[in-house]
């Protein structure tokens, strides 16, 4: 069970080093379970199958989870927050849809489009999903739900749910060529991950974000712009999606309708698994890493081995439900899930013991 | 009635009660005395089925017992109020009351009729005027609180534990929370009664224990205690008092000046001044439009109007970054909720106020940002292992210290608190009236709102009296008798005099 203020302060009395260092690491590394899980999986897989841990493999596997990786680092900073984004496929596909369009009926150069797709991903999220939750103050919920059916309505009216080519040799070069011999999908992984490790730890707003999702009302008290963080948070979840939306058109060579429709669950999984809470306040993009590499790496070594792609939402949802579970008795006892060891119940006499 | 004896409990390495013992007699109130940390609630949470002992006894009406879960032990006679409050906002009154299962029924289902005139009745007790239909978030905080307390009261317990319940009540309720206590003695209630109001304790316990570093180090009948003995051996040392000047102000140098804010059904047309190296009280009731004021003051009130000046210059406050620009400090009555973000560390806590003004994107100066913090740590006394550690697992005291921390380093000139030691132990009290000395002597401008009338004549030059959303009585330190505050404070209008 949590211990109250007044066990705390007695144990803090104490053991006051132990306790911090162990509730330091557990929050740090709230991940370390899923991180071990991936060795284990990535030790397994290269001892089974001679076919995984080959070169062109790994690079297979890493670029396969390049769209999942930068999505769900976005939807990370939505929940540390206290908030969540069900939008995010829906703005992924209106990203690509607007790529296409921006390249075949205005006539954009490609890296103009590419920018503007980007920008366009940021306003739809901020303008939209922010300022409805941010500075109108709705269910984040509700709000993300009714984008989520109203951007794939807008994705369907403006393609006329037909898929478009999209003809483009720097599109092609993001989806297949390698600099320094490391594909291009893979460095902007890195260059997402880095950006999004900077401002998650080393700016005032990273800090804001932990502070609104931790205690919405003192962060208020405390002079910080409330909605215009959440306005932010949802404005970088949308350009994250549309960076996913550009290198979906870039893989496929088209602005197809039809993208993104699964990818808010991986997205989610991958963020909870890496240890982020839905509640908000605790977790981090570091941990959303190792749960977006968890994925990448199961679904790839069952297609390997030639197992049925079902097993991995077996697997996924299981680890999932086991890791929740964990975090919540590690943090706060087998008490806290109504489970108690060693104890008689009743009122009778009980022999002392 | 109940006994325990040699209660153990170890969290960790740490032990939180060493073979500590209780015994309570039908009919009486008992005190249970303690700093934060001294093992108060983790005997209480033994004894209520919270917690499982590591050893040690407890005996109930001549049988030992062992509760698995505190509905064990309600069904066995033994309810209690924490200080966290446990209601269900969107119900009503009377649906919190008899949460679960116990709302009357008849064949048509829940006998809604029956179950209000029950909740009336318990509410009766407590002298509580609220319409049992009312949902209890729309409720001030003090009245959450006796609605607990009428649902504990409802379960015809045979033992009341009471954690503190008077941390966010007003002197008249206060009063009549006794009176309703004092009636259970007389149908062979136990009570258990935790306080840090030490004044309390001496008005409504019998019989007092005292607990230390987890083992008991005095109990008996109350009247052989006094309260410096009582303190003494609470806190095992001698408490160090200050010799307290209050001066009389000019009103010229007003620092913070307020003409006719309003607050629409709340603040009426409160007009006052608070001069550099003064502190200002606020006596009066929950409700009577003290915390309204201080909020208003720090921009969270938006239909507020009138005037306000800070240094002759006059503000505008429409939100918390515009007070604090404008060189006001807001501490807040509720830590956990409004003061605090519990899983950030000490040090994010602490800069939090001070640098909300700073660009979002830029990157903070770790090392100038470290030295603030070490040296709000040593000045404020703050125990804490390291900066980096969450302040959930701080004391009390110590995160109270952190929430003036962070104010004081926005350099205010004008400080307002609300309840500044609600829920702290003595020896914390009086490390923050010590640093509020310490700004008043710096040139602040201070105004307190605390429930706690011997706070208030400890700590202010003067003190203002609200009644109904207004300043009733403007009294100095001298004339600040507590009848006479309570007079005011309940609309006597000079006849409370003596």
């Amino acid at each position: 069970m949590t211990p109250d203020p007044e066990e705390r302060s007695a144990l803090r009395a104490g053991s006051v080093h132990a306790l911090g260092t162990l509730r330091r690491v557990a929050t740090a590394q709230r991940f370390f379970a899923v991180l071990v899980l991936l060795v284990v999986l990535f030790v397994v897989f290269t001892v089974t199958q001679e076919r995984f841990a080959t070169s062109a493999n790994i690079e297979a596997l890493l670029t396969s989870a390049a769209i999942l990786w930068v999505v769900a680092m976005g939807l990370t900073f939505v929940m540390l927050a206290g908030g969540f984004d069900l939008s995010v496929g829906s703005m992924l596909a209106l990203s690509s849809i607007a790529l296409g369009s921006f390249v075949n009926d205005f006539g954009m150069s490609v890296p103009v489009a590419i920018v503007a797709t980007l920008a366009f991903g940021a306003i739809i999220g901020g303008g939209v999903n922010g300022v409805l939750v941010g500075r109108f103050g709705l269910s984040f919920l509700v709000v993300t739900l009714g984008t989520l059916i109203l951007f794939r309505g807008f994705v369907n009216l403006w393609s006329g749910t037909k898929t478009e080519q999209v003809l483009s040799s720097l599109l092609d070069s993001v989806a297949f060529d390698s600099f320094l011999a490391v594909p291009i999908p893979v460095w902007i992984m890195v260059l997402t991950f880095l950006v999004a490790l900077y401002v998650q730890r080393s700016t005032y707003f990273g800090r804001d974000v932990y502070a609104v999702g931790g205690n919405r009302e003192a962060a208020r008290l405390s002079g910080i712009k409330v909605g215009r963080t959440i306005i932010a948070v949802y404005a970088i979840s949308g350009m994250l999606a549309a960076v996913g939306g550009v290198l979906q058109t870039a893989r496929i060579g088209a602005a197809s309708p039809q993208v993104g429709e699964a990818i808010l669950f991986d997205a989610a999984a991958a963020v909870l698994l890496g240890g982020t809470s839905f509640a908000g306040g605790i977790g981090g993009v570091g941990g959303t890493a190792v749960g977006v590499l968890f994925l990448a790496t199961l679904q790839n070594g069952l297609s390997v081995s030639g197992i049925e792609s079902y097993w991995q939402q077996i697997i996924t949802g299981t680890i999932l439900l086991v890791a929740i579970l964990l975090d919540r008795i590690q943090r706060e006892g087998l008490s806290s899930i109504g489970i108690r060891l060693g104890q008689r119940s009743g009122t009778g006499p009980v022999e002392p013991r | 009635m109940l006994v325990a004896v040699g209660v153990r409990k170890r969290y960790g390495g740490v032990h939180a009660l060493r073979g500590a013992r209780l015994a309570l007699r039908p009919g009486e109130v008992h005190g249970l005395c303690g700093e934060n940390g001294s093992g108060k609630s983790t005997l209480l949470k033994v004894i209520s089925g919270q917690v499982d002992s590591d050893g040690g006894r407890v005996v109930l009406g001549g049988v030992e017992t062992r509760f698995a879960d505190p509905a064990e032990a309600l069904a066995a006679g033994i309810a209690t109020v924490s200080q966290e409050r446990t209601v269900v906002p969107d119900l009503s009154v009377a649906e919190n009351i008899f949460l679960g299962a116990r709302k009357a029924r008849s064949w048509r289902g829940i006998d809604w009729r029956t179950t209000r005139r029950r909740a009336r009745e318990v509410l009766d007790r407590l002298h509580c005027a609220v319409d049992v239909d009312t949902p209890v978030g729309s409720l001030r905080p003090d009245l959450q609180q006796l609605v607990e307390i009428a649902r504990a009261l409802s379960t015809d317990a045979r033992v009341l534990i009471l954690d503190e319940p008077t941390s966010s009540l007003a002197d008249d309720e206060v009063e009549s929370l006794f009176a309703a206590v004092r009636r259970l003695k007389g149908s062979g209630v136990a009570t258990v009664f935790v306080s840090h109001r030490l004044n309390e304790v001496f008005r409504l316990v019998d019989r007092v224990t005292v607990l230390r570093d987890g083992e008991v180090v005095g109990e008996g009948l109350i009247g052989d205690f006094d309260e410096p003995r009582l303190v003494h051996l609470m806190i095992g040392r001698e408490l160090e008092d200050l010799v307290v000047d209050h001066r009389r102000h000019q009103l010229e140098d007003a620092v913070l000046r307020v003409r006719d804010l309003t607050v629409p059904g709340r603040v009426e047309a409160v007009t006052l001044d608070v001069g550099a190296g003064e502190i200002v009280g606020l006596a009066g009731l929950v409700g009577a439009g003290r915390s309204d004021l201080l909020g208003a003051l720090f921009g969270l009130e938006r239909e507020a109007t009138g005037h306000i000046e800070i240094d002759g210059a006059p503000v505008r406050l429409r939100d918390p970054a515009r007070a604090m620009r404008a060189g006001i400090a807001f501490v807040p009555a509720d830590r956990a909720r409004q003061g605090l973000v519990l899983d950030m560390s000490v040090a994010e806590n602490m800069l939090m106020a001070q640098t909300s003004r700073a660009a979002r994107f830029a990157r903070p100066r770790r090392a100038a940002e470290q030295a603030t913090v070490d040296s709000a740590v040593q000045d404020f006394r703050i125990v804490s292992a390291s900066t980096t550690n969450p302040v959930w697992q701080l004391s009390g005291g110590n995160q109270q210290k952190i929430v003036l921390a962070k104010w004081f380093g926005t350099e205010p000139r004008a400080l307002l608190l609300d309840e500044p030691t609600r829920g702290i132990d003595v020896a914390a009290k009086a490390e923050v009236y010590r640093l509020l000395e310490a700004a008043k002597a710096n040139g602040l401008a201070i105004l307190v709102s605390s429930s706690e009338t011997p706070e208030l004549q400890r700590l202010c030059d003067r003190i203002l009296v609200m009644f109904r959303g207004r300043i009733v009585a403007r009294l100095t330190n001298e004339e600040a008798d507590e009848a006479r505050i309570a007079g005011y404070a309940i609309g006597h209008d000079g006849l409370a005099k003596p």
